[in-house]
Formats: structure tokens, C-alpha cells, sequence
């Protein structure tokens, strides 16, 4: 009798179990590989994946990271949003009130600070490494514009971020940052005037700015890279076509078979990146792909609570509208472009941007020749990539140099002086 | 057939070390919080208050636990520091160590931390919850570090804006010196609203001085006077040549005529007599000794004019309307004697004969001259009819504590960059912080710098709200009208008296209430003869050579008008009972150590003999019963007398002099 109740039991419990999750845990690659398509969050994975793709160097999973910190920042941003009052001498006091009283209040500020300075540099690298790769061509020509607007979603995200502690740095960074937008032509007063809520940076910018920073924008952000990630899943990552080479290890296990996992089987696109590879060279994306995944999310909260403990959130005095430090400074991602604003503010302030956020747009259909592609620095692909190389480099020189030689009046000052 | 799909070792690995790294971190970061400064620094007090307290009291002592914050929303600051300043309202911790000492002094039962917080005292971090934060030194990023107890009555003097704060005496002093020194005159400064400073009027300034003592001011006032308020303006022999030529050929009112005077027969012994009974070193200083109302007067022989002496003292409020000056009723010859005596005795050795009048001619010269004037500001301090009032040519001073200590000039020096320092600087040596300055340098020692600098410290951006703000009481000005009103402002009455607390501080005894203090007939013939009540004490009311009629007219203004009901309302029906009681009081309390009484007793109080007739009865048992009240750190002692005996020795001190008093008023008293 007793014997039945417990068996009984046992078995409803199985039962919520299964409706939760629908199979147990997978012990065989089978089971694996059928839990992959199966999990709303996993199937974001192929079952299988090349060997290549697994290789550190290729991608150096610099578009990982950026998801990474990208969780990471909704994470730490939740939970800051909890201290945060978006006035102007209340939303300073909360930094201080984070800093002093609220239990890891500090280490929150600090991880969210570093993961967002990180995150614009982890896509920047991520957008040179897929363009020294020619990663964009066809068919992925789409997915790099998508991937244009997520890093200029990125900055606008970091952007809007960066006035929230309403301390000097941030006020005099967003009045230059908002400066150089009112240069461009026709619009650019109309769109100051709309982003700060009046023609001087206030009250109401604050609370634009906070709307656009833990709303709309991580909303929009999400979408994207929703769709960007999805599209890779569709394409398959670049190259894989090209590193074709037997393994042992999956020898057998899956005869060489037209077979195809998920949707694909019944997509009418044209298929090349999953039916033409050597399934001879393929690893199970569980446990290779998540094991790797994981240890890469490990390592980068790792790091990033070091630098949290190491390295304090700068904050300055609270914001003085009536005292401008000298020099005041935007964030050190558009210093390139006030760097080039000192010299003319046309070309800093509209003529470049516009033109590189345009070249950068309309790449992939400049450039639409098809070889080259999965390999970093193709010979074939030399002028492009010098191209690219020397505007990039002299983006980041601009930066280094706004950022480190000029002190006060924009004169140049060498740093260790 | 299944092949395992295993992960390689080389991975487990790596997550084992960077698994175990993580918790490494995180315990880090647990650890971080949990040993947070003030955590250790209330366990430590709680220890301290076992050994301070007894049992009974630690069970009654609110259990400390946790941050503790003041919140000021009206002064928009949050303040933590009790967090770890545990026993600062408790005088069971007086002489603990820091941080758990008791606050020192009464400081804090006027102004409670839970309506005062610290910082608006103390300045510093509020917010902040461990020693560095909290600005206890200065630290990046915090605009205004903890104040130095040196200077944070600067602090006080944000709230406390009275010009004379109790209870801060460096901020009083720094307060009178910007008085005294006139800033006001070229920066507007919040606090001095209303006052004005003025040097002596310049419409007529070429009949009064010598031309080579003229120059020499111009060049460095103090090297003639080492007090002079005039501060150096720096100026080239260029513009010293054209100033005093500009300045000499101001000679709007002509002196009065003293071509009859006979100047050969001028008796200066006589001069040296009227010097002494004039009193005149009451205001004027001579050799560094004497008052500091009027000029020094050591060497007034190497400034002035003669006919421009003798026309001045004569009738001093034609020339200057505005002065404190007196106006003394005397003949030529008696002035005549006065200015020979002052400019043969006041005069240093080398002094030349009486220079001629010289004409400037030069349209250029006059021209520059003028320019320097203006362009120096010289009209903020002088008046002068030829030159229009041009407002404040210093910059405002409005919220100076509050500005950006680093967009300040400090020139060369290399002190840190305050907002004090700049000011100590700029007040001390004006010329050398690195930019052409017009402000003169005024020759300030360090100790009244650094005390101007406190009081000008305390000026902040007012967004102090009112309840705070415990203002400057407003000075009615007084002015009386009529005949008397006439004869105060000639005999300058308010130079040395107040009325209200209007007026000047040179006497000790205000008017307010003097007519029911003295007898009416006493003090008109005091105004005729004025002499010392006080035997010890030098100071005295001049003799100002009033006419009787004068005399009558302020005696029964003074006696109908500055009265006081609680004296006056006293009951002067005295039995000889009373009177006889009080002569043994007088006897028992030992009166007679300081008052003298005929020819025996002290001479630190007024003599007595003739109270009767120079007192009321009133005023005397009021003073007897409380003389603190009237007049604060008066050396006659409080005896806690009761209202009877008080009433005694009133009768006593009444009957004494009073039969003198009857007689001498058969026709002498106007």
C-alpha cells in the first residue's frame, strides 16, 4: 500500500517535471542534440557545429562577449534602477547613496560602468573582426548592416548612460556630445533641442535620457540582436565551408547524410553553409559549443568583477551648469570626432560621421565580391582591408589622441607630463 | 553504436580554475562589504562603551547598530557622520577617543544635530561612511573638505550675519576690519548692504595740503601714516604728477579769511592748553597713543596748510558736512593758538616753510590727472564734485566662497587651490597673483588677512533658506529735529554716543535713558563744565564751550524725551528710617573701598558726594539691584540686594549732596 502512494507520488512529480521540461537530462548525444532544438533557449544553437567555428582565433567570440555584457548590463541595470531617481541633485545623491550605503551598491555601479565602456569596445573589435574575416558577403550582407546599427545602438546606449550620474564629467560630456550633433545641417538644432527636452541640458534631459537608456533602447537592442543572432543561425558562420578535414571523433556516429536539423530542413533559401559542410567535421554543439560558451561567460564575469574591485566608477563633483571644467570632454568614444570638430566643425561634426556611418551601412553592397571571405586578411581582399585598416586606425589614433594630448583649451599636452 | 561526446580534459580544467576563481571574487566582494570601515568602527565602540558605561545604563543606551544619517531636506544634505561619531551627544563619552569623543563645548545644545546636521558646521562629505569619503582631509572631487577649526567660524558666519556674531570672535574681527577698511566701497559685499566708507571729501583738497606731502601720499600713504586706511595704489611718478596736479587744482571753497589774524603773537602755550581741554586726543592720536575716530595728528604739520588748519577747526561741517568731527565754540585768537601749536609741535624736523599756493595751468597734466582718478577708482572713498559717482569698480563679492577655487589666479605662489587661499592672497598682496589687479595693496598683516579672508569665506551663494539665516539687526538711523537736532549734529553728539544703538561707541554711556538717569540741572551743568565723574578713569567728555541757552535746550530735550518708565515710576518718598539703614549698608558692603565720599575712600568708582544732586532715585536702586543689566562688565558688584535695602541705600546715596544742590540753584543753573 505504502509502496503504491510513494510510486504514485513519484510519478506526479515526474509528471510536472516532463511539463516543464519535456526530456530528462540528455545522457546520450542524441538526446543532446534533440534537447538543442527542442529548448526555446538553446536552439538558438545549431545541433552540430564545425570544428572551425569552435577555434578561439577565428572569431576570438568577440560577438559573444558582446551578448555577454550585454546580459550582464540588463542584470546590473535592473538592479541600479531600484537606487535611481532620474533629478538632477537626487540622481547624484544616488551615487553617493550607492557608493556609501547600499550593500554592493558600489560593485554594482563599478561592473555596470566597466561592462558598458567594455562592451563599445568588444563591438568595435567585433565589426574589424568580422570585416578582416569578409565575414559580410553575401549572404550575410544584411546581418552587417544590422550589426552597424547594433554598434550605434551601443553607443547611444552608453551615451545615454553616461549623463545618469549627473557629476561634471557626465553633464559636460553630453553638452559636447550634444554640441557635435547640433552641427548637422538643417536638423541638427531640431534634434538637440528633442534629445535634451530644451536647449539647455536639465531636468527634462534627464529624464529623456533615462526613458531612451533603460527603455527604449535596450528594447530596440534586444530586437536586434535578436534578429542578428538569428540570422547567423540561419547562415551559419562564415568559413566553415572552407576548413573541411576528417575527424575521428565523430566518425560513425552520423553517416554522411543530406539530413538537415530544425527549420532548415524546410526553408526554401538556399542552404550552403549547412548542407554543403563535411559533417566529418562537425562537433556536437552540446556539451563542445556550451561548454566553451560557458567558460567564456565565467571568465568574463570574472574579470569584470576584478576591474569593479580594483578600478572605482569615476565621479566627480555634482554637475554646475555655471562651472565648465576646462577641458570639458564627450565620452572617449567621440572624442575622435571632437578631436576633429577642433580643427573644423563641419567635418567633425557631420561631414565624417555621416560618411562613415553611410560607407559602413552600404558596405557589404559596395563589396560584392565573394571571395575572400572566412579568413582573416585574405590576399585577395588586401585593398579592402588596408582600406578599412587605416580608417579604423586612424578613428582609434583620433580618440588616443583626444583622449591623453589635449588639456586645457584643446592644447596639446603630452600625457605623462 | 554511442560514442561518448565528451568535453576534453583541458576544458574541465580551465572551468574548475576559473570556477574556483569566481568564488575567490566573490567571497572578496562579500568579504569587501562585511569589513566595511564604519562596521569595525561601531564594533569598536561598543566595546568602549562597555568600559565608559555601567550596566544599567548600557541596558537604557539605545542599542547602536547599523548607519545612522541626519537628513537636512531644507539644507538639501544628508549627513552619516554619526555613523561613527557614536558618542558625540553623549557626555558620557567626553574624552573618548576619536571618533566616539562627546562634542566639545555647549556647540551643540544650540544647534542639535537633528536640526543641524554637521557639515553645514563642519563642511566635509556627509554622505560618505568611512574616514577618507567622509573628507576629512581634502580629497578629489569634494568642493569643500572639512573645515580646519582655525577658520570654521567663516562657517558660522554663513547663517549668523550679524556684523558683531557672538561667540565667533575671528569672524567679528574679520567683519570690523572689511568695515572699518571700507570694502564695501569697491565690492559689492553681501552682509554690508547700506554701509558707506568715506575718506575726506576732495572738492577743496588744494587749499588744505602740501603740495610734496601730497606726492608722497599719493606714492605710499603708509610711509606718512602707518595706519592709514588708504591703501597703496601702486602708481607711477607719471601718474603721481599728473594726480596731484589734477587734485591740487580742486579748490572749490575758498577757507575762511584769516589774513587778520595776527599769527606773530600766537601763543602755542595756550594752544597746548586748548589741545588738552578739547580733549582732543579722545579722537585723534598723537606719537600712537590717543583715539583712532579722528586723523592721527603726529605729523599734521608736514600735511596741511596753515589758513586751511585754522579755518577747519573753526568751523569743521562747513568743509565736511559728514564729519565726525566736533564743532567747539571758541575765539579766533584761542584757534589761532590751537593751529600754531599744532603745526609747530606736530610737525617733523625737516618741514619747510609754508609753500605758495600754486597754480596748475597745464590742460594735459589736469587731464591725466583726472583719468588716474577715475580709472583708479579713487571716487568709491572721496568725494569730489568735478567727478561723477561711477558706482562699485571692484567686481562683486556675492557668493565668493562658492567659486571654482581652480579658475582662480594664485600667480607664481604654490599653495594648494582654495577659494580661501585665493582670497588671503588676493586681500594680502593684491598685485601678485598673475594678472594686472586695480585693487591697492592696503598693507594687511597676515593675522588681519587671514581674519578678512575667514569673514569673506562665510559669504556663500545664498540658497540658505530664511530659518536659518539669523540676520543683522537693521539700524535705524537717528535723527532728531529741531533746535536740538541742530545742536547734535553740530556738537557731533552721535560721534561718541548712541541713541537706539545708533552712533558711536567712543562714550560708555548710551542716551537712551539718561534723562532718567541724571537730574535735569546737573547735567546742564555738566554740558557747561564737563568734567570726570570717575576719578581714575581719563577719558571725559570735551568741553565744548557750549552757551548756556544750548546747554538748556539739550538738558530739557534729553530730560523730557530719553526716558526710561521703570525709573521714573520709583517711589522717592523716603523716611529717614531708610536713609539711616543705608549708611550702615554703605558701612557693611564696603562701598567706600572704591567710591570716595568727601576725602575718604577709592577712586575706581565715581566719587559720591554729590549724588543726590546728579542722580534719580530711580535709576540708582535700578542700578544698584542689577548693574549688569546695564552696563555689561561694569566692575560694581551684583549684591543680590533685596528691594528693601536697595530702597535703604538709595535714600542714603539720595540725601548726599542734595542741600549743595539747593543752594548752588539760586541762579546759576540756566
Amino acid at each position: 500500500m505504502s509502496q503504491t502512494i510513494w510510486t504514485r507520488t513519484l510519478t506526479w512529480f515526474d509528471g510536472v517535471r516532463r511539463s516543464v521540461c519535456r526530456v530528462g537530462w540528455p545522457a546520450t548525444d542524441k538526446d543532446r542534440a534533440a534537447a538543442m532544438i527542442s529548448s526555446l533557449f538553446l536552439h538558438i544553437h545549431p545541433a552540430r557545429v564545425s570544428r572551425h567555428v569552435l577555434k578561439p582565433t577565428y572569431t576570438f567570440a568577440l560577438g559573444l562577449i558582446s551578448a555577454i555584457l550585454f546580459v550582464v548590463l540588463s542584470v546590473t541595470g535592473l538592479a541600479l534602477m531600484f537606487y535611481y531617481v532620474p533629478y538632477p541633485a537626487e540622481a547624484y545623491r544616488s551615487m553617493k547613496d550607492l557608493q556609501f550605503v547600499v550593500t554592493f551598491g558600489i560593485v554594482l555601479r563599478n561592473i555596470h560602468r566597466w561592462s558598458a565602456h567594455a562592451m563599445v569596445g568588444v563591438v568595435f573589435l567585433h565589426m574589424c573582426r568580422v570585416f578582416w574575416t569578409g565575414s559580410y558577403k553575401r549572404p550575410r550582407e544584411f546581418n552587417w548592416v544590422v550589426g552597424v546599427l547594433l554598434l550605434l545602438l551601443t553607443l547611444g546606449l552608453s551615451f545615454t548612460g553616461y549623463l545618469l550620474p549627473w557629476d561634471q564629467l557626465a553633464f559636460w560630456a553630453i553638452t559636447v556630445g550634444t554640441n557635435i550633433a547640433a552641427y548637422a545641417p538643417v536638423v541638427g538644432d531640431q534634434v538637440k533641442f528633442l534629445l535634451l527636452g530644451g536647449h539647455v541640458i536639465g531636468a527634462t534631459t534627464l529624464l529623456r535620457f533615462y526613458v531612451l537608456h533603460c527603455v527604449m533602447l535596450p528594447l530596440a537592442m534586444l530586437l536586434l540582436i535578436s534578429l542578428h543572432v538569428w540570422r547567423v543561425r540561419k547562415d551559419g558562420l562564415s568559413g566553415a565551408e572552407n576548413h573541411a578535414s576528417p575527424t575521428e571523433e565523430l566518425a560513425g556516429v552520423f553517416p554522411a547524410s543530406t539530413k538537415t536539423y530544425g527549420l532548415m530542413a524546410i526553408s526554401k533559401r538556399p542552404q550552403a553553409s549547412v548542407e554543403a559542410r563535411d559533417p566529418n567535421d562537425e562537433v556536437f554543439a552540446w556539451p563542445h559549443l556550451l561548454y566553451r560558451e560557458l567558460l567564456i561567460a565565467l571568465a568574463v564575469i570574472v574579470v569584470l568583477h576584478v576591474v569593479s574591485l580594483v578600478f572605482m566608477a569615476p565621479l566627480e563633483e555634482m554637475a554646475d551648469p555655471t562651472r565648465t571644467p576646462n577641458p570639458a570632454k564627450a565620452p572617449w568614444y567621440f572624442l575622435g570626432l571632437q578631436e576633429l570638430v577642433s580643427y573644423s566643425a563641419l567635418v567633425g561634426g557631420v561631414v565624417v560621421p555621416t560618411l562613415l556611418a553611410l560607407a559602413l551601412l552600404i558596405l557589404p553592397y559596395l563589396d560584392r565580391g565573394t571571395s575572400g571571405s572566412g579568413r582573416w586578411f585574405a590576399p585577395e581582399r588586401r585593398i579592402a582591408n588596408t582600406i578599412f585598416t587605416a580608417v579604423a586606425a586612424a578613428f582609434v589614433g583620433l580618440i588616443v589622441i583626444g583622449t591623453f594630448f589635449r588639456g586645457p583649451n584643446w592644447a596639446w599636452v603630452w600625457p605623462w607630463k | 553504436m554511442e560514442v561518448r561526446n565528451i568535453a576534453p580534459l583541458r576544458l574541465h580544467l580551465l572551468f574548475a580554475g576559473l570556477g574556483i576563481t569566481f568564488l575567490l571574487i566573490f567571497s572578496w566582494v562579500l568579504f569587501h562589504e562585511e569589513a566595511a570601515e564604519w562596521r569595525t568602527t561601531q564594533a569598536r565602540f561598543r566595546q568602549l562603551e562597555g568600559d565608559v558605561k555601567n550596566p544599567h545604563q548600557l541596558a537604557e543606551a539605545a542599542s547602536v547598530g547599523g548607519l545612522r544619517q541626519v537628513w537636512l531636506p531644507d539644507l538639501g544634505r544628508i549627513d552619516r557622520c554619526e555613523t561613527c561619531h557614536l558618542g558625540i551627544d553623549d557626555p558620557a563619552f567626553a574624552g573618548a577617543p576619536a571618533p566616539f569623543a562627546t562634542h566639545p563645548g555647549t556647540w551643540l545644545a544650540t544647534h542639535p544635530t537633528g536640526r543641524f546636521g554637521c557639515t553645514p558646521c563642519h563642511d566635509g562629505q556627509g554622505q560618505a561612511t568611512d574616514y577618507a569619503a567622509a573628507a576629512h582631509r581634502p580629497q578629489p572631487f569634494v568642493t569643500r573638505p572639512m573645515r580646519p577649526l582655525e577658520t570654521i567660524e567663516a562657517n558660522c558666519g554663513t547663517c549668523h550675519r550679524a556684523l558683531d556674531p557672538t561667540d565667533a570672535p575671528r569672524l567679528a574681527e574679520g567683519r570690523r576690519l572689511i568695515a572699518e577698511s571700507g570694502c564695501f566701497g569697491c565690492h559689492e559685499i553681501p552682509g554690508f548692504e547700506g554701509m558707506t566708507f568715506r575718506g575726506p571729501a576732495l572738492d577743496s583738497v588744494g587749499y588744505k595740503v602740501r603740495p610734496a606731502w601730497l606726492a608722497s601720499w599719493l606714492k605710499d600713504p603708509k610711509s606718512y601714516l602707518a595706519q592709514s586706511k588708504m591703501g597703496n595704489f601702486r602708481l607711477s611718478p607719471d601718474e603721481i604728477g599728473s594726480l596731484q596736479g589734477f587734485l591740487l587744482s580742486q579748490r572749490m571753497q575758498v577757507p575762511l579769511d584769516s589774513t587778520g589774524v595776527d599769527w606773530k603773537n600766537a601763543d602755542t602755550a595756550n594752544g597746548r592748553a586748548l589741545f588738552g581741554e578739547l580733549r582732543c586726543v579722545s579722537c585723534h592720536a598723537v606719537n600712537g597713543r590717543g583715539g583712532t575716530m579722528g586723523p592721527e595728528l603726529t605729523n599734521i604739520g608736514d600735511k596741511v596748510r596753515r589758513d586751511w588748519l585754522f579755518s577747519y577747526l573753526k568751523d569743521p561741517h562747513r568743509v565736511q558736512a559728514d564729519t565726525p568731527m566736533l564743532q567747539y565754540r571758541l575765539n579766533d585768537a584761542q584757534w589761532r593758538d590751537l593751529t600754531a601749536f599744532l603745526l609747530e609741535q606736530y610737525s617733523s624736523a625737516d618741514t619747510g616753510a609754508e609753500p605758495p599756493p600754486v597754480t596748475y595751468q597745464d590742460a594735459r597734466l589736469l587731464a591725466a590727472g583726472r583719468a588716474v582718478f577715475e580709472r583708479r577708482g579713487c571716487s568709491s572713498c572721496h568725494r569730489l564734485a568735478a567727478i561723477k559717482e561711477t558706482g562699485r569698480i571692484g567686481p562683486s563679492l556675492a557668493g565668493i566662497a562658492d567659486r571654482d577655487p581652480d579658475e582662480l589666479p594664485y600667480g607664481g605662489s604654490t599653495v594648494r587651490h582654495t577659494t580661501d587661499n585665493y582670497i588671503f592672497l588676493k586681500v594680502l598682496l593684491p598685485d601678485t597673483l598673475g594678472q594686472p589687479s586695480g585693487m591697492p595693496t592696503f598693507g594687511f598683516s597676515p593675522a588681519d588677512a587671514a581674519r578678512i579672508t575667514l569673514a569673506l569665506a562665510s559669504i556663500r551663494k545664498s540658497d540658505l533658506p530664511a530659518s536659518y539665516v539669523v540676520g543683522r539687526p537693521a539700524l535705524v538711523p537717528y535723527r532728531p529735529g529741531g533746535k536740538f537736532g541742530e545742536l547734535v549734529m553740530r556738537y557731533r553728539c552721535l560721534s561718541c554716543h548712541t541713541v537706539g544703538g545708533f552712533g558711536g561707541d567712543l562714550s560708555t554711556v548710551p542716551l537712551d535713558r539718561i534723562g532718567s538717569q541724571l537730574q535735569r540741572d546737573y547735567l546742564a551743568n555738566y554740558l557747561l563744565n564737563p568734567g570726570a565723574v570717575r576719578v581714575s578713569v581719563e577719558a571725559r567728555m570735551p568741553v565744548f564751550h557750549l552757551s548756556p541757552d544750548e546747554a538748556k535746550t539739550i538738558a530739557d530735550y534729553v530730560s523730557m524725551v530719553f526716558l526710561d518708565d521703570r525709573f521714573d515710576r520709583y517711589d522717592t518718598k523716603f523716611t529717614s528710617a531708610e536713609a539711616r539703614r543705608g549708611q550702615e549698608l554703605y558701612g557693611q558692603l564696603g562701598c567706600q573701598a572704591c567710591h570716595q565720599l568727601g576725602t575718604k575712600g577709592g577712586y575706581v568708582g565715581p566719587e559720591l558726594s554729590t549724588t543726590g544732586a546728579r542722580l534719580k532715585p530711580g535709576w540708582i536702586a535700578a542700578w544698584l539691584s542689577t548693574p549688569q543689566t546695564y552696563k555689561p562688565g561694569t566692575l560694581q558688584p551684583d549684591y543680590g540686594l533685596s528691594g528693601a535695602d536697595a530702597r535703604a541705600l538709595t535714600a542714603y546715596l539720595t540725601s548726599l549732596g542734595r542741600s549743595d544742590a539747593a543752594k548752588a540753584r539760586g541762579g546759576k543753573t540756566p
